[in-house]
This record gives C-alpha cells, sequence and structure tokens, in this order.
C-alpha cells in the first residue's frame, strides 16, 4: 500500500517548527526518522494532512556534555549513540542497550527523541532515560519546561508531551566510576520486539550496590521501575539469599500485561531470569 | 482477544444503569466520539476516532443490546469498521452490584480484531483494549459526578 496524500515542509528553525505544529493541529504529525511512521502511513493507519520535517533544526542535533550532564539531542540516531566515545563514556548503558533496538538500517535513520515520544513500552531507550534519571528538555508556545523521565512516561503510547510541544533534547546525569550497568532483552530473535527486558544500573562498592534502578520494559503499559527491589538490595551486602528476595519482590511488584504471543505469567517469570543475571553481572 | 475488569464507580446502581443507557453520557464517555445515535432501544449506532500510538483511524460501527435485565445486566453485541485500518467485533457482557461505597460494574469482553490493525497492533492489542476500557469508566464516572476506584481487570492475549 501507499500512503494518502499528504502536504511536505521542512523548516530550518525550532520556532518555525513549533509554529507550523499549532497551525497543524491535529492534522499535522512531525517526522524525524520515520521508522514507525512512514509504516503507518503507508498502511493507511493515520492519515496526517500535513508532515513537518524537523531533520534540518540544528538545535535538535548532536551529543555533548553540559555541566554535569550528557546531552543527547532528539534528532541523534540509534548509531550515533551507539558509535559516541562521549557515550561509551558518560552514559555506558545507551552504549551497550543500542544493538538491541532492530538492526542496523533501522539504526541509522530511527531517532532518540522519535523513540521517547513515541514511549513504545517495548522500546530501549524510555526504559534506559527511566533508568539514567534523564530529564526531558520539552519546547512549546510557553517556551522551555524540563521534566523528569520518571513522570514523563504516563501510560501505552502516552507521554506528558502536549500536541504543540516538540521534545529538543536529554540530559543525562554523568556516570560516576562507581556506576556499573546491565542491559538485556529476552526476544524470539535479535532485533524483534522484546519479550521482557532490563535496563539497570547502580553504584558499586565491593559488594554492595546502592543507587540501584532497575527499569523493565514491555511488560506493562510503560517502561517499570522495581522500586521495592531496588530498596531490598540498597546499601545491603548482595548475596544470593537477597537476590533471592529481590527477584520475588521485583515479581510480585510489577504487574505484567500478556501480549499476543506471551501471557502475564511468562513475563512475570522473566521480570525475576533477568533481574538475577543483571544483579550476578554487575556485582561480578 | 479478551478484556476482564471491575470497576468501582461512587454512584448508585440505578444512576449508573441510567448512565449506561443514555447516548449523550455515553458520547462524552466514550474515548474519540464524534457521533452516537440510537435507532432502536436495542440498537445504537456509533461513530469513534480511535487514537492510540501510531493508529488514527475512525470507526463506524453498531452495538446491539440483549438480555436487558435493568439496574442488573446486558449483554451487547458489537462490530465495527474502520476501512483501510481494518476491522473489530466482539460481544460483551456488563453487569452491576451493589457495593459499598457504590456500585460495582464488571464486564467480561471477547473481541477480534482483523485487517491491518490486527496485524501492526497486534502485538500490544491488549493492553490498548485495557487503556481504552480504563478511559472510558474514568469520563463515565466523572459524568455521574463520581470517580472510580480502579479493582482490577486484566487482559490476555488470545
Amino acid at each position: 500500500m501507499k500512503s494518502a496524500a499528504f502536504d511536505y515542509v521542512k523548516p530550518k528553525a525550532l520556532q518555525e517548527a513549533l509554529s507550523l505544529l499549532e497551525q497543524g493541529g491535529d492534522d499535522a504529525q512531525l517526522i524525524a526518522g520515520g521508522q514507525t511512521l512512514l509504516a503507518t502511513l503507508n498502511m493507511r493507519l493515520s492519515e496526517p494532512t500535513v508532515l513537518i520535517d524537523i531533520t534540518d533544526i540544528a538545535e535538535l542535533k548532536g551529543i555533548s556534555v553540559v555541566g554535569d550532564s550528557l546531552r543527547i539531542g532528539a534528532l541523534v540516531t540509534h548509531t550515533e549513540i551507539e558509535d559516541s566515545e562521549l557515550v561509551a563514556k558518560h552514559a555506558p548503558l545507551l552504549k551497550a542497550a543500542a544493538p538491541h533496538i532492530a538492526h542496523r538500517a533501522i539504526r541509522n535513520l530511527g531517532t532518540w527523541g522519535g523513540s521517547l515520544a513515541y514511549g513504545d513500552p517495548a522500546a530501549e531507550w524510555p526504559a534506559c532515560s527511566l533508568t539514567l534519571r534523564a530529564t526531558m528538555i520539552i519546547h512549546g508556545p510557553a517556551g522551555e519546561r524540563r521534566i523528569s523521565a520518571n513522570d514523563f512516561f504516563i501510560d501505552l503510547y502516552t507521554t506528558s508531551l502536549e500536541p504543540d510541544e516538540i521534545l529538543v533534547a536529554t540530559e543525562i546525569p554523568l556516570a560516576s566510576k562507581q556506576e556499573v550497568f546491565y542491559f538485556h532483552e529476552l526476544a524470539r530473535r535479535h532485533g524483534d520486539y522484546a519479550v521482557a527486558g532490563l535496563a539497570a544500573v547502580a553504584q558499586k562498592q565491593g559488594d554492595v550496590l546502592t543507587h540501584c534502578a532497575f527499569t523493565f520494559f514491555s511488560v506493562g503499559a510503560t517502561p517499570v521501575m522495581a522500586t521495592k527491589a531496588q530498596d531490598l538490595i540498597n546499601g545491603q551486602k548482595l548475596n544470593d539469599e537477597l537476590i533471592t528476595k529481590a527477584v520475588a519482590e521485583a515479581r510480585n511488584e510489577i504487574e505484567a500485561i500478556a501480549d499476543i504471543t506471551n501471557s502475564a505469567e511468562a513475563k512475570q517469570h522473566l521480570i525475576g531470569v533477568l533481574l538475577e543475571r543483571g544483579l550476578k553481572h554487575m556485582i561480578a | 482477544m479478551e478484556l476482564n475488569g471491575e470497576q468501582l464507580i461512587s454512584a448508585p446502581i440505578p444512576e449508573v444503569w441510567k448512565g449506561l443507557n443514555d447516548i449523550d453520557v455515553l458520547a462524552k464517555s466514550i474515548p474519540g466520539c464524534e457521533e452516537i445515535s440510537r435507532i432502536s432501544p436495542e440498537e445504537i449506532h456509533a461513530k469513534v476516532m480511535f487514537k492510540i500510538g501510531p493508529v488514527r483511524a475512525r470507526f463506524a460501527g453498531k452495538l446491539l443490546l440483549s438480555d436487558i435485565i435493568p439496574d442488573q445486566s446486558c449483554s451487547m453485541a458489537f462490530e465495527g469498521s474502520g476501512g483501510a485500518a481494518g476491522f473489530a467485533k466482539g460481544k460483551s457482557r456488563v453487569e452491576l452490584k451493589q457495593a459499598e461505597g457504590g456500585t460495582l460494574v464488571s464486564y467480561t469482553t471477547e473481541a477480534s480484531i482483523g485487517g491491518k490493525l490486527g496485524q501492526i497492533g497486534g502485538r500490544l492489542i491488549s493492553a490498548s483494549a485495557k487503556k481504552i476500557a480504563d478511559d472510558f469508566f474514568q469520563k463515565f464516572a466523572k459524568e455521574l459526578g463520581g470517580e472510580t476506584v480502579a479493582l482490577e481487570s486484566d487482559a490476555g492475549g488470545k
């Protein structure tokens, strides 16, 4: 199939894009990498009348260190994150996660901001941004606002982004020397949507983990943190007994939703499998 | 796909029943409802803009009510077509029970979704259905001047 007819504009400045978005209202749609949107248009699951291509807007590009944060522009592609030395040094979790996103051809085009704004519960970046306590920088008619990843993902495909706003960049606190991380997803084949995934970081001192952040994805309507399991681990000597307790707690506190091929019970089980592997990896 | 759930609405049974049978209340409660009309006591037609994630499709559908026991329960069969996007059809049973703090609404739904929507949306169809049901009851409770207390809902892929 081919998409229905639409108008196409490619503004050079953020302000211009914002006013186009405001004028277009419900019938306008932003496009960046287009790795989800184009398939949707061609299937005619959605028929916007105007596409606003934001890929020429300089403010949305680039990876840089700003103060004690790593700033990742919304237009940065998955490949750029995978290959970036700054990311490898300051947010190694992202480098580990990138190869799990579909395959290289898609990673060359798909963007960081696109994935976050879309909010697919199976996507890697929303989960990583939650784990890394990222701050979303959003521009709208009223100017700039900042919101933590924790408050950004609201429900299935629903974020706190208003229809007239654009996600410009995110800021992530720089990883400390003590940071350990684990990223893994269980999928039927590489590049496919995860049945369940885990993005975890912690600070490691000897055999104790602190500042734990364990975010599971592809198990519910949004990525979800195992806060009770985190509290169990934080500051305690990590041994097999504690791991068993934390695994049970995570399975208990997260309510998985079934998808078309996997039952809620299967996902609940995999949450524990991932956490056990993650904790053993991070403490090793 | 199956979708079962329970919602506590802080309003007495007759009010909840009246609300569920009042197309003006339904029009304001159904997410994306653009048009709704009652053809007969047992038949309702509606146009709904279905907006979730990548999908934005307008569905035209009809609802047939049966086994109506006022203030207690009813069954409904529904089918809707969204043109190129696909179709949905299924049946649902709704029961009202007196409960502490209001009325307990429990529902069981079986639906099948086909066409492009089924192919693309299949992965998250249960989660989507649950979100729409939750949105509906929240708005519905607001229309009745109460609020919902989510008890449990469980969406199973099938």
